[in-house]
């Protein structure tokens, strides 16, 4: 008897907590919209810097704008600003001997000297871009978004699109979300579109016949290429700690893939250089992805740290399969640090195959028996393993400002995909390691 | 019903006396028929902190995105990959 | 009406003062930037304001006036009346009718002045048609109050407004607040260093001498305090005193209902409502707070 009347009464009091918690709008949405609450604008900024050990640096300023309105619509704009300057691999191979190549612009060569990576210093790159999201309501569970991109840079120029529609279900539980985004890209390298598989002319560019001979290894101007990407996700909370998503992405890429700057080194028998050629891709790329991604917010016992995890896997039509597997935990530290401060260490791990296609160099042999078709000795598509370390201090003020730096190590080991090494290259490094430190200041307020 | 509250007044001392956690707690089990995945409204406390979102600093994710697209074949995934600059 | 909000410093922290919903209220905050002070005093009154503009009887645009004057037809409402209503049609359904915002119209016939001028049974039958929130009908975006009618936001807005202001001063800033609207008050967590907010529950100056006029002492490090009751509004008759508090289904005070009752909980609302829900409890009162999984005080008549 008492035990149903127990029962009775603490369902007066649970029943109250399900009304005072519908009544003030804690649910998945309108909790997040409200937890973020203000009427001026939230300006996020940061300021990255990023420098690679004898290669290039960028550095790149980001202030994204974002404005919540009464009707949880939510207007964001964002600017980004970067430059980077210093000398990028071009492709050709390391040699015993010194090598000199023809800048792309024609104008003036450089020499690589014997044993070490070809690098083109000549990068020099400013790039601004803009984007704008809107976001809002549709319905009862249905919240849409579109926005626009745009990218300039000196020699390329990039305009986007997007759309996005999410629906939650189950008590905001469960959210399927579908996304589509356009991507037009219009690239007028300096010197132009080199023809592929010509060889690079290297020689006295002050002669007379130079410049008749520079642009018989030019094709164009300027092209361009086209991305559509479609996403399909589903996020579910899973409890009271722990929340998931699962992400399905294709990417559909038309059009000039091929790096207009990058080489391919011909070697003879003996492994020595007698010629470099033109890289080309294919005109096509279609791109997937499966993605997963969890949060763990652990108690009080483990200072209700937060563990992020996610892992992706890629696969194309290039033969290109990679995964990343990606990991941070949010230590809040305030018994340290003062109030409201916390470590973020991450963690990242990334391995790639290599394109069908890629190549680390070419031989006199080869090019005689069969015409090439498609060829590329870049090693951002070549078989790699890739590590990122790194860690982000920050604190939030009383008034809601946001302050943090993170510091990381990233470096990236390009390994042998299975080809072999003539004698020239014996002794030499032919898969350089790179390595970089990225530095990031942010500051966050409304 | 009309209530006409007590007057209060507060005192803010810094005691550091033995506290009684005075929550009441939500004892509410079997509540649905999928009471073992997803929350109720009231129990989203700590999934509507900041820090829980999927993409808590979407500028660092921005920037990121931004390195591994140029020094990387694999872009995308948690959203969209995109082309939008010339550094691949 | 005096709107307008004073920032006092204090030991640690400043108090932000302000009239509204016909009570003194206050806002303690742990900070000493005045920027965000002031930011938290605007969002915070605003908020007050707003919501005591929006569902006073006693004002004449407000949307509860426009509901009690529409004389029996539609109108339309927003998305919060709609949840106001929800959650007070579940409140009137979990106190099986006995927590009724449709019985204010009793006040047309009881007058709590301390004086002995009981309501006669001719002057109540008339009027218990009028009362029962289960003959209001409403929809996502639309009301309809029957004609004679009216609805009073009265027990339940102050502690909405507690709450809504818990809510909005978390996302201006973390650091520690506590919002009191007459008695009715929150915090968003503990003070600096993990201290509990110390609250004193003052003793009403009692004519009554068998009242225990010592301060209750609360230690507070989360959630929401709220009282129902009061010791000032009643009649008193051969002998017989008339709480304030009236049973709708009957129109006849509630007997030997507690004095007050103050009940903690993790929001305002809901330890206004188990507070109020238990006084209608009259004696038995103390068995349903004791049967809940709650920390309440009670003072009884």
């Amino acid at each position: 008897m008492t035990e149903l009347k127990n029962k009775k009464h603490t369902n007066v009091q649970a029943a109250l907590s399900i009304a005072a918690g519908a009544l003030l709008g804690t649910g998945a949405v309108s909790e997040q919209a409200k937890a973020q609450s203000f009427d001026d604008w939230k300006i996020d900024s940061a300021f990255l810097f990023y420098s690679e050990a004898d290669r290039v640096s960028a550095a790149e300023a980001i202030i994204s704008a974002t404005k919540l309105y009464d009707n949880d619509e939510i207007l964001n704009l964002k600017f980004t600003a970067d430059t980077l300057t210093g000398a990028s691999a071009n492709g050709a191979i390391v040699q015993p001997q010194a090598q000199t190549f023809t800048r792309p612009s024609g104008i003036g060569q450089y020499i690589t000297q014997a044993g070490e990576t070809p690098l083109d210093d000549t990068f020099k790159d400013t790039r601004v871009q803009l984007n704008a999201q809107w976001t809002q309501p549709i319905a009862e569970n249905y919240t849409g978004s579109v926005g626009g991109h745009l990218s300039k840079e000196y020699d390329y120029l990039s305009l986007g699109i997007n759309a996005n529609l999410a629906v939650d279900f189950y008590k905001k539980n469960s959210t399927l979300s579908f996304g589509f985004s356009h991507f037009q890209d219009t690239f007028t390298p300096e010197g132009g579109i080199p023809k592929p598989h010509a060889s690079m002319l290297i020689g006295d560019s002050d002669s007379p016949t130079w410049d008749e001979a520079f642009s018989a290894t030019r094709i164009a101007n300027s092209d361009d290429k086209q991305t559509t990407d479609l996403l399909l996700g589903f996020t579910q909370v899973i409890n009271r700690r722990m929340i998931t998503q699962f992400n399905y992405s294709y990417s559909k890429v038309q059009g000039y893939l091929t790096d207009p700057f990058k080489i391919v080194s011909v070697l003879d028998s003996q492994g020595v250089a007698q010629d470099y050629i033109y890289e080309q891709r294919p005109n096509k790329r279609n791109k997937q992805s499966s993605f997963a991604q969890t949060k763990y917010h652990f108690p009080a016992s483990l200072a209700n740290s937060i563990l992020d995890l996610s892992y992706r896997y890629m696969w194309d039509d290039w033969q290109i399969k990679s995964h990343t597997l990606d990991t941070r935990l949010y230590i809040p530290v305030a018994d340290i640090f003062g109030e409201n401060s916390y470590i973020q260490p991450h963690v990242r791990f990334y391995q790639q195959g290599a394109a069908e296609f890629y190549q680390p160099y070419t031989s006199t042999e080869d090019i005689q028996q069969e015409p090439l078709k498609y060829v590329s000795a870049d090693y951002r598509i070549g078989e790699m393993t890739a590590i990122t370390l790194g860690a982000k201090y920050g604190f939030n003020l009383d008034n809601g400002n946001d302050f943090s730096i993170r510091l990381e190590y990233y470096q990236q080991t390009p390994t042998n995909a299975g080809f072999e090494e003539p004698s020239a290259l014996s002794t030499l490094t032919v898969y350089p390691i790179v390595q970089a430190v990225i530095l990031q200041v942010s500051y966050s307020f409304l | 019903m009309p209530t006409n509250k007590m007057l209060l007044t507060h005192l803010i001392r810094g005691t550091k006396q033995g506290c009684r956690i005075l929550l009441a707690l939500f004892l509410f089990s079997g509540l649905s028929a999928c009471a073992n995945l997803g929350v109720e409204p009231w129990e989203r406390d700590l999934l509507a902190t900041k820090e829980m979102a999927l993409n808590a600093s979407p500028v660092d994710a921005a920037l990121d995105d931004h390195i591994y697209f140029s020094k990387e074949a694999s872009s995308g995934g948690k959203s969209f990959g995109g082309g939008g600059c010339g550094c691949n | 009406m005096n709107r307008a909000f004073n920032i006092n410093a204090q030991q640690q922290g400043y108090k932000i003062t302000f009239f509204a919903m016909a009570s003194p209220c206050e806002v303690l905050v742990q900070s000493n930037d005045l920027v965000l002070i002031n930011r938290l005093a605007d969002k915070v009154t605003d908020e007050v304001w707003r919501i005591e503009d929006k569902y006073s009887r006693y004002k004449k645009d407000s949307v509860c006036s426009l509901m009690n004057n529409s004389a029996g037809r539609s109108i339309t409402i927003d998305n919060e009346s709609f949840l106001l209503l929800n959650f007070a049609k579940q409140c009137y359904q979990l106190s099986e009718g006995l927590f009724d915002i449709t019985s204010g119209v009793l006040n047309r016939v009881w007058c709590f002045d301390g004086s002995d001028n009981i309501a006669s049974h001719q002057q109540i039958e008339p009027l218990l048609p009028l009362i029962g929130l289960d003959k209001v009908c409403y929809q996502q975006n639309s009301i309809t109050v029957p004609k004679g009618m009216s609805l009073d936001f009265g027990g339940i807005a102050k502690e909405y407004a507690v709450d809504r202001c818990i809510i909005l001063a978390k996302a201006i800033t973390k650091c520690p607040i506590l919002v009191n609207l007459g008695g009715d008050l929150a915090v968003t967590g503990p003070r600096r260093e993990n201290q509990p907010w110390q609250v004193a529950i003052e003793a009403l100056e009692s004519t009554d001498e068998c009242f225990d006029n010592k301060d209750m002492i609360v230690t507070l490090f989360e959630g929401a305090l709220a009282t129902s009751g009061d010791s000032k509004r009643y009649l008193y008759k051969d002998g017989k005193r008339y709480s304030h508090v009236l049973n709708p289904i009957t129109g006849w005070p509630i007997e030997q209902a507690p004095r007050s009752i103050t009940v903690l909980s993790p929001q305002c609302i809901q330890a206004g409502m188990l507070a109020t829900m238990a006084l209608l409890q009259g004696r038995g009162a103390e068995a349903f707070l004791a049967e809940q999984e709650i920390t309440y005080w009670l003072r009884k008549s």
